[in-house]
């Protein structure tokens, strides 16, 4: 078929209208002269099944002038580049490609920015592990920012917050497990899901926070200097940012889920469906490497709110806790809030034998 | 056929109070659909709901709690906060802070309705007497849960001037300062508030950034900052709903009451079913 026509992958710069009529023609004549250039993308994978790689182009160039929003975008982001590989250029086509899909699915102006980390920026955050109330606000602001998932069938938030007990280890409790009321759960099979494995308890429902005897230890991503998760990307699609966050680009995340393993902070989460994320309630202030609506089968977790953080703006997260007990800024920064938190404060960063280096630090008055 | 009518009538007249109703819920609709958040503190911050820009609303509120969950517009109703007593790393125009005196209905009132300086009388010395009044509007007043009895109402309100705090020296300070007050007891966290180490802020992170501090008396209730046995700066607030548990578990602990794959196999009944 017309091979000469399609020289490139880039789809959206077919822009010239004879081109696109020559192709549509063919197409449609060729293989099913019923339905018009609307045709649905499970149809037309069916078709084109049997097609060379130059006409499965043809085809999707005569997508990208289709009016399936979904169709559109879906085919030319399986031929785009791994984000860190692009030029400019085509960050830019890519960016302008994905608003317009956004925008019409989300029915508001949806912008994808690409902004840059700044030099002289080292973002860090510190929490004050005293103080945390265990309100789960953050976890909530966090899902109102960030796009995730929600619902009965998929919910996905970024930041647990555990409940621990106050006390002491004593010899007659020593086989209770910890935490006391729960044990130590592990175990799981094809009939059942794993228990909770964790120390500390997710699922508290009290009618007041905090409660006696308990503190509160929020965790999500602890943004690693030596990332474990990057470590063991195949397909590299995480990796870390120069002014800190370990962030995806998830049209290059395959789903394997190499990372969720590697973690030791359990902070990644896994598109194990498609999304739901209600038009009203999706945040159009994006970035490509953060907060965009995600797809079934990527892996997703916290950027420290890099559509925020980049453009100046404290994460949601730190903003929205009641007690004061979230902290952000620029490490390299002497007189920024977490620098004199480090300087001022007794510290310490999670599992800090493993080597991570990680840029979230745990602190008491 | 009486009660056919007598049935007719009913209808009739509940037709009329449903009518009633829904005139009752347009007019509501119409005159006050506003949505009325909390900040940090529930009954000492509100705000309502609105738009800032189109498609941008000023705060976006908790379902479940009524707390304020994401801020469009970090700085709406916000003014500068003025000069600290003490130098900090801060320029007045980077700091804003939310007049708290909009948040209390009666200030406006109270020092020209009734305290006018004259009257009631000015107390001659500082030893504390019975409240008589004011336990409507402050209800925790007659049990004052601040400094465990070593204070007393005039060492932070303005003897004359009721709308106003007081300073060491008499001096009055603003319902929007309330740091100035705090101050002078809390020097501590008074330091790490100005360092920024201490309490809330929204806005940037910058160090020269545009920020909203949040001041004492938005997160602490100064009349009960012990929290009887608790023991605690901040009260307790109901928390937002758990998280989802996984797909196929039906409570968090159903394994310790039904036993696991590597616990015990006592109660391990489902898997055989």
């Amino acid at each position: 078929m017309s091979k000469e026509k399609i020289p490139v992958v880039n789809l959206p710069q077919h822009n010239s209208p004879q081109k696109k009529e020559v192709i549509s023609q063919e197409s449609v004549q060729h293989y099913d002269p019923e339905p018009p250039a609307s045709t649905s993308r499970r149809k037309f994978i069916k078709n084109v099944s049997g097609m060379s790689a130059a006409s499965l182009l043809g085809t999707a160039a005569l997508m990208t002038n289709s009016d399936d929003v979904n169709a559109n975008t879906e085919w030319a982001e399986h031929f785009q580049g791994n984000y860190r590989l692009m030029t400019d250029a085509e960050k830019q086509e890519t960016v302008e490609r994905l608003e317009r899909r956004y925008s019409r699915e989300y029915e508001k102006d949806v912008t994808v920015a690409t902004t840059d980390a700044e030099d002289g920026v080292l973002f860090g955050y510190a929490l004050n592990i005293q103080k945390c109330i265990g309100c789960r606000r953050c976890a909530k602001a966090c899902v109102e920012e960030n796009n995730q998932s929600r619902g009965d069938e998929q919910e996905i938030e970024w930041i647990r917050v555990l409940k621990m007990e106050k006390g002491e280890f004593t010899p007659e409790r020593m086989n209770d497990g910890y935490p006391g009321d729960f044990g130590i759960q592990v175990g799981g099979n094809a009939y059942h899901a794993a228990g909770v494995v964790l120390e500390g308890e997710h699922y508290y429902e009290p009618e007041e926070v905090p409660e006696a005897d308990s503190f509160y230890m929020p965790i999500a991503c602890m943004q690693c200097e030596k990332p474990p998760c990057v470590k063991v990307c195949p397909v590299r699609t995480t990796y870390r940012e120069e002014d800190g966050p370990v962030v995806i680009d998830y049209n290059w995340c395959i789903g394997c889920r190499m990372c969720i393993g590697a973690c030791p902070y359990w902070a990644r989460r896994f598109n194990w469906g498609e999304p739901n994320l209600p038009k009203e309630d999706m945040n159009p202030d994006t970035h490509y490497l953060g907060n965009r609506p995600r797809m079934k089968g990527v892996v997703e977790k916290c950027t420290f709110c890099i559509q925020r953080t980049r453009q100046g703006r404290y994460p949601a997260c730190v903003e929205v806790c009641p007690v004061g007990a979230r902290k952000f800024g620029n490490l390299l920064d002497p007189k920024s809030e977490v620098r004199k938190i480090l300087a001022s404060k007794r510290v310490f960063r999670l599992k800090a034998e493993m080597n991570t280096y990680p840029k979230f630090f745990y602190y008491v008055d | 056929m009486d009660f056919k009518r007598e049935d007719i009538m009913n209808r009739v007249e509940i037709r009329a109070i449903a009518t009633m109703l829904f005139l009752a819920g347009m007019s509501g609709a119409y005159g006050e659909e506003e949505v009325v958040c909390y900040e940090s503190r529930k009954d000492a911050s509100k705000v309502v709901q609105k738009e800032v820009e189109p498609g941008l609303p000023n705060v976006v509120c908790s379902p479940v709690t009524g707390a304020v969950l994401w801020w469009g517009d970090p700085y709406d109703g916000t003014e500068a906060m003025g000069e600290m007593p003490i130098e900090a790393d801060y320029s007045t125009a980077e700091a804003l802070v939310k007049p708290r005196e909009e948040q209390l209905t009666l200030i406006q009132i109270c020092g020209v309705a009734c305290h006018n300086g004259v009257f009631p009388p000015v107390p001659k010395d500082k030893n504390p007497r019975k409240l008589t009044m004011h336990q409507d509007i402050v209800p925790d007043s007659m049990d004052l849960q601040h400094g465990r009895g070593a204070i007393w109402c005039l060492d932070c309100h303005h003897t004359t001037t009721r709308n106003k705090l007081v300073d060491n020296f008499g001096k009055e300070i603003s319902f929007n300062q309330p740091q100035k007050l705090c101050g002078k007891c809390h020097g501590p966290v008074y330091r790490d508030w100005r360092e920024g180490i201490h309490g809330k802020r929204i806005g940037e992170w910058a160090t020269d950034g545009t920020k909203r501090w949040f001041v004492c008396t938005e997160c602490h209730n100064p009349h009960d900052v012990q929290h009887g046995a608790r023991n605690s700066g901040f009260a307790a607030i109901p928390p937002e709903a758990a998280p989802k548990l996984p797909k196929g578990m039906e409570n968090a602990d159903h394994e310790r009451h039904h036993g696991s794959a590597s616990g015990s196999a006592a109660g391990d009944g489902d898997a055989h079913e």
